[in-house]
């Protein structure tokens, strides 16, 4: 018995000696096959406990077993020790300069004015419209005629048109869309028009394509005071915070009365005489605006006794301009990379 | 239109700063755009007379002049012509400044000492008023002494004002001065309407007769000046003009322009010994005649443009301008003045057609008044006697053929408080009054009104609601939200579709361009595409800017090779993914006029850089594109086919249709590298395009089952002809492999040692697995198997 466990203790200093020492998962696993193998030291005298006589046997098995757990134990905790360690080391090998340049496709880029289209559409159908769309090759009789703009008015001169060799026309706003939806959908209406627009000019503030946000609410006594509301409130949404308006006498030969919307400068609010915004005015012209006329009603199908309304027409390229502080118009049709990524010089 | 403050305040008195009214006018409907100043860098200049002119004692080229300065005198040295002695000039003393803002000093011509200058035209900011070469020859009304600016009405100011088209009134000065009366609290008009003319046929010019044969001229007078002196017009005159910005051209031509700028009435002057007869005849032109008018051009008439003519022959195109056979010339003796009524939209028809825009036609487009026709004559007469001392008969003949009677239009208080909330018809009234339009009847509900002539805009009662809604001011009405916006209205399908596909374009790289609808005719030869394809009928515009921008696209594809060509002339060399989503226009099919399709395309580019760090994971091919094809449909819950195809652009090994719902909606390709070379793109350029349609109607996506047991996983290779496409293989492996086989990966493709010429190894794992229990590996392998079996019996050859 004695004997037993003077071997036993032996054994376990001998291997408890050998696990300080080990530093690695590769000598650990040597250790742990050279006592626990199937022929390690432990496996090996557990097996020949049957030699031992009978009484002594039960006793030495638990010994045995005892030592064997603990040193279990002692290997996993080591084993713990080793990979922590072997981790470090790895990871510290592995470094990787976070600061290289990615790997694989980044994002892309947006457009401002389909981004600006988008969020001024957002605005209006929280309001309550809805999208509607048109054709861009027109006829003379949606874009013009029904729009109270006769042949040869000088108001068509306000619109310099693209012919095309089929007798058709580009459109030269969004307002035929107008007289389509009204004889579509009747009374009361509500709609926006997102759109693309053309006319024949091109400078730095002139594209011969630009886009265009028309809308038009059709109801039973609309007043001016509900288009001031209504475009007010687009302007706090667009804008970020509610600016000052003011509404000047204009001329539109589809509206009656017809005005435009100045908007405070955001930029300065009216107070730099040379700000580059709004050119020193303090006001920025955003949109054209007015009570549907009476003609155009009637070609919509609408009894201009019941129903009136008012309809405005924008430009999300302006707006665009505005939003992001661009100055020539042209460029945002030319696709250039270093415009779009934000590079350039 | 440039307006003089001063001249405008001739006819009416404005209470408040030139800048005070421009804010008014602006806000009322006639936009002021700027307000100049175009003398007001003069400093310290003053009227000079000329005392002594002598030659300078040295040089030949130089005159020396003693001036009388209204006490103190002067000497200055001048290379000027044009002076003689007793001659008024400007003057610039020594410490004063001129138009471009130098400052006059002392200045040595070989021993002679200038002191000051003697100023031109030009170095007192006005050009145009110079009716010689050389020194401004000033009135000798004016005192010695006397300050420049004043006493030339040079301390004006011009205001440009943008006058919308229905309101041909105000391009005038008596127009602009009753909208200023009727705007502006305060403002009194001086002057009150014009005499009318004596009309008769006594005179001492002999004539034969007007007569008026076609309905666009209904009202035609002539009145004669028989014995004039063309001369240059008084400075005073020429400074005003100027200051309209209209050139100077002699007294008599002067005049008419002078009194159109006063009255709005455009007049013609004919040189009455060069007309063909003493008779003159207003009708239509015929087609193709032809007709050179005063500036010398030679214009081709068409029927319906209108013409005077005398014997016959055509003078002047009515409204427009007069011909080069009757102008005014510097020998005229006698001179005939037109004013008439031309129908504006025959006019406005002819100008544009001919790109004649003038003053005349501008405003006889716009409608000018006919009730001050004839007495403008008058009023040219008084101006001529007055200002150049030429006479004018008092007699004017006139024809006409129609008569215009003052429109009455009522204003009820139920619509006005509909459309502005405000009813009060008294105060109405009062504003309405001030722009002249009288109030001659009414009651509590309703008002009637009487229109002048000369607001042919006003024509229903929504016009008087927007005469007082903007004489009141649009800030007194308030500002709510109409009760018919309730609730959240609808984006519909295709913004959303729109949105999704350009988010997922972005995050795949994409950098989202707009371009123009526009492109140039030949990319159909360049993109080389066949006749035969609708592709190549595309629309024509008939009036471009320019011939890049002439046709409108069938395909998206030029605008953006066009747009990658632009960021390679400016020296882009990175990789670069462009996409927009816009509408195609073809030709129409089954009746329609034309089909406008809306659709998606993008390009890629690889780049040029060869020393990139990651240079092999950014590479795009076909088959990246294909992910991002795929991406862009999976944004709207669709998978598309691919199938090889064909694209007459398209690198003929490397282009795929593709499908949705097995209808063909666009192409995947490489673009050819012939046509790369020639738009000088360094090859590859990957492209897609694709129709939007099919993709809008909102489809609920369908998810799948959750997997609980591991699958079994077995690997097959086959061999089968190189051109036989993976989707037939993948689609008989489906077809055998039975209900527990649940998909399948591609992992290897081998050609080459060891397989026959021709073929093609493609080898795959495949997953087996049953939705209710983990499969046994037995099962797997009879499954496997029977599917070896039928597949080699399909004629695959198994590896």
């Amino acid at each position: 018995m004695g004997t037993m466990q003077g071997k036993l203790e032996s054994i376990r200093e001998s291997m408890m000696k050998e696990l300080d020492s080990v530093d690695s998962s590769e000598s650990l696993q040597v250790l742990r096959v050279r006592y626990l193998g199937k022929k390690g030291l432990l496996t090996q005298m557990l097996r020949s406990l049957g030699n031992l006589p009978p009484e002594e046997r039960p006793a030495a098995g638990q010994s045995l077993n005892e030592l064997r757990r603990e040193f279990e134990a002692a290997l996993e905790g080591r084993q713990r020790l080793i990979s922590i360690a072997e981790d470090e080391a790895r990871e510290a090998s592995d470094l990787v300069d976070v600061t290289l340049p990615p790997r694989g496709r980044g994002w892309g880029g947006f457009h401002p004015v389909v981004q600006t289209m988008n969020e001024i559409i957002d605005i209006f159908v929280g309001m309550g419209f809805s999208v509607a769309y048109g054709p861009e090759i027109e006829d003379d009789f949606h874009n013009f005629e029904a729009l109270n703009i006769p042949p040869h008015h000088p108001a068509r001169d306000m619109q310099d048109t693209f012919y095309l060799d089929n007798g058709r026309l580009l459109r030269t706003h969004t307002s035929p869309v107008e007289v389509r939806a009204m004889l579509k959908w009747g009374a009361p209406l509500r709609i926006i028009v997102p759109g693309k627009v053309y006319r024949r000019d091109s400078d730095q503030t002139h594209s011969p394509m630009f886009h265009q946000l028309e809308g038009l609410l059709i109801d039973e006594d609309v007043s001016l005071a509900d288009l001031k509301g209504c475009l007010n409130t687009f302007v706090g949404a667009i804008f970020g915070r509610p600016l000052d308006s003011r509404f000047r006498a204009s001329y539109f030969p589809f509206t009656e009365p017809s005005l435009e919307m100045d908007v405070e400068c955001f930029a300065c609010s009216g107070r730099n005489p040379s700000c580059r915004i709004c050119k020193g005015t303090g006001w920025l012209e955003i949109l054209g605006c007015g009570m549907t006329h009476p003609n155009v009603l009637r070609y919509g199908g609408i009894d201009p006794d019941r129903y009136n309304g008012f309809a405005w027409g924008m430009g999300p390229d302006r707006v665009a301009m505005l939003k992001y502080g661009l100055t020539d118009l042209r460029v945002l049709f030319e696709g250039h990379g270093s415009f779009l990524t934000g590079g350039g010089y | 239109m440039r307006i003089s403050w001063k001249w405008l305040n001739e006819f009416c008195k404005i209470p408040l700063s030139p800048e005070e009214a421009a804010e008014r006018l602006t806000l009322t409907g006639c936009e002021v755009e700027s307000i100049e100043r175009p003398c007001s860098a003069l400093k310290g200049l003053i009227v000079g007379r000329i005392e002594k002119l002598r030659v300078h004692p040295e040089r030949a080229d130089l005159f020396v002049a003693e001036l009388d300065l209204g006490g103190p005198r002067a000497q200055c040295v001048t290379a000027a012509r044009n002076l003689k002695e007793g001659d008024f000039v400007p003057y610039g003393a020594p410490g004063s400044a001129i138009a471009d803002g130098t400052v006059l000093g002392k200045r040595e011509f070989d021993s002679v000492t200038s002191v000051g200058m003697m100023l031109s035209a030009e170095e007192i900011g006005l050009p145009w008023i110079a009716e010689e070469f050389g020194i401004l020859r000033l009135p000798r009304a004016l005192v010695p002494g006397e300050d420049l600016v004043k006493a030339l009405g040079l301390d004006d100011c011009i205001l440009e004002i943008s006058i919308t088209p229905n309101r041909g009134d105000l391009l005038s000065l008596m127009g602009l001065a009753r909208e200023c009366h009727g705007v502006i609290p305060g403002a009194v008009l001086e002057r009150k309407e014009l005499r009318p003319p004596q009309v008769g046929n006594q005179g001492t010019v002999a004539w034969d007769g007007l007569t008026l044969e076609d309905p666009g001229c209904p009202l035609y007078g002539l009145s004669f000046a028989p014995s004039v002196k063309i001369e240059p017009s008084p400075l005073e005159t020429r400074i005003r003009l100027a200051f309209s910005g209209v050139r100077s051209i002699n007294n008599i031509v002067d005049a008419t322009n002078a009194v159109m700028l006063i009255t709005g009435q455009p007049l013609h002057a004919f040189d009455l010994d060069r007309l063909p007869a003493r008779e003159i005849t207003v009708r239509g032109a015929s087609e193709g005649e032809r007709f050179r008018t005063l500036d010398g051009k030679e214009h081709v008439l068409a029927d319906g443009d209108l013409l005077i003519t005398s014997g016959g022959v055509p003078v002047a195109l009515a409204g427009i301008m007069g011909g080069e056979n009757s102008e005014i010339t510097p020998e005229t003796k006698s001179v005939a003045f037109e004013s008439a009524f031309f129908e504006p939209l025959r006019v406005s028809r002819t100008a544009r057609r001919l790109g004649m825009g003038t003053e005349a036609s501008y405003r006889f487009s716009r409608g000018v008044d006919p009730s001050r026709v004839l007495p403008t004559l008058s009023c040219l007469a008084e101006f001529l006697w007055k200002e150049t001392s030429q006479r004018v008969e008092e007699k004017v003949r006139v024809v006409s053929t129609r008569t215009w009677d003052n429109r009455r239009i009522t204003l009820t208080r139920r619509k006005m408080h509909r459309i502005l909330l405000w009813d009060d018809l008294d105060k109405a009234s009062e504003l309405l009054q001030r722009l002249d339009l009288r109030e001659i009847s009414g009651t509590a509900e309703e008002r009637l009104f009487e229109i002048p002539t000369s607001r042919a805009d006003l024509s229903i009662e929504e016009d008087l609601i927007e005469e007082v809604g903007r004489l009141k001011g649009y800030e007194s009405v308030p500002s709510r939200i109409p009760p018919l916006l309730h609730g959240t209205g609808r984006v519909g399908e295709e913004v959303e579709a729109h949105r999704r596909i350009r988010v997922a374009a972005m995050s795949r790289g994409y950098l989202e361009i707009v371009t123009y609808s526009f492109i140039n005719p030949r990319w159909v030869e360049w993109l080389r595409i066949p006749e035969t394809d609708p592709r190549s009928r595309g629309f024509r515009l008939t009036n471009p800017i320019s011939q890049d921008q002439s046709l409108m696209r069938t395909t998206l594809l030029p605008g953006l090779l066009q747009a990658l060509q632009t960021n390679l002339r400016s020296g882009w060399k990175d990789p670069i993914r462009l996409f927009e989503v816009g509408r195609v226009f073809l030709p129409g099919i089954e009746g329609e006029e034309h089909r406008e399709i809306l659709r998606m395309a993008g390009i890629s580019w690889n780049g040029k850089e060869r020393r990139l760090l990651h240079e092999t994971c950014l590479k795009d091919d076909v088959l990246s594109l294909k992910a991002d094809v795929l991406a862009l449909c999976g944004s709207r819950g669709r998978t598309p086919g691919f199938s090889s195809g064909l694209e007459p652009f398209g690198h003929a090994g490397q282009t795929a249709q593709v499908t949705l719902e097995g209808k063909p909606c666009g192409y995947l390709t490489s673009i050819k590298p012939g046509i790369l070379r020639e738009l000088e793109i360094p090859a590859p350029v990957f492209a897609f395009e694709l129709d939007i349609e099919p993709l809008l109607p909102e489809k609920g996506f369908r998810f799948g089952q959750v997997v609980r047991y591991p699958a079994v996983y077995r690997d097959i290779s086959l061999i089968a002809p190189v051109g036989k496409p993976v989707a037939s293989i993948e689609e008989d492996i489906r077809a055998l492999g039975g209900d527990l086989l649940r998909g399948l990966v591609l992992f290897d493709l081998y050609q080459g040692t060891g397989i026959p010429d021709g073929t093609r190894s493609r080898a795959y794992s495949l997953a087996y697995g049953d939705p209710s229990r983990t499969l046994r590996d037995e099962e797997v392998d009879a499954i496997h198997d029977t599917l070896r079996r039928e597949l080699a019996e399909k004629g695959y050859v198994l590896r």
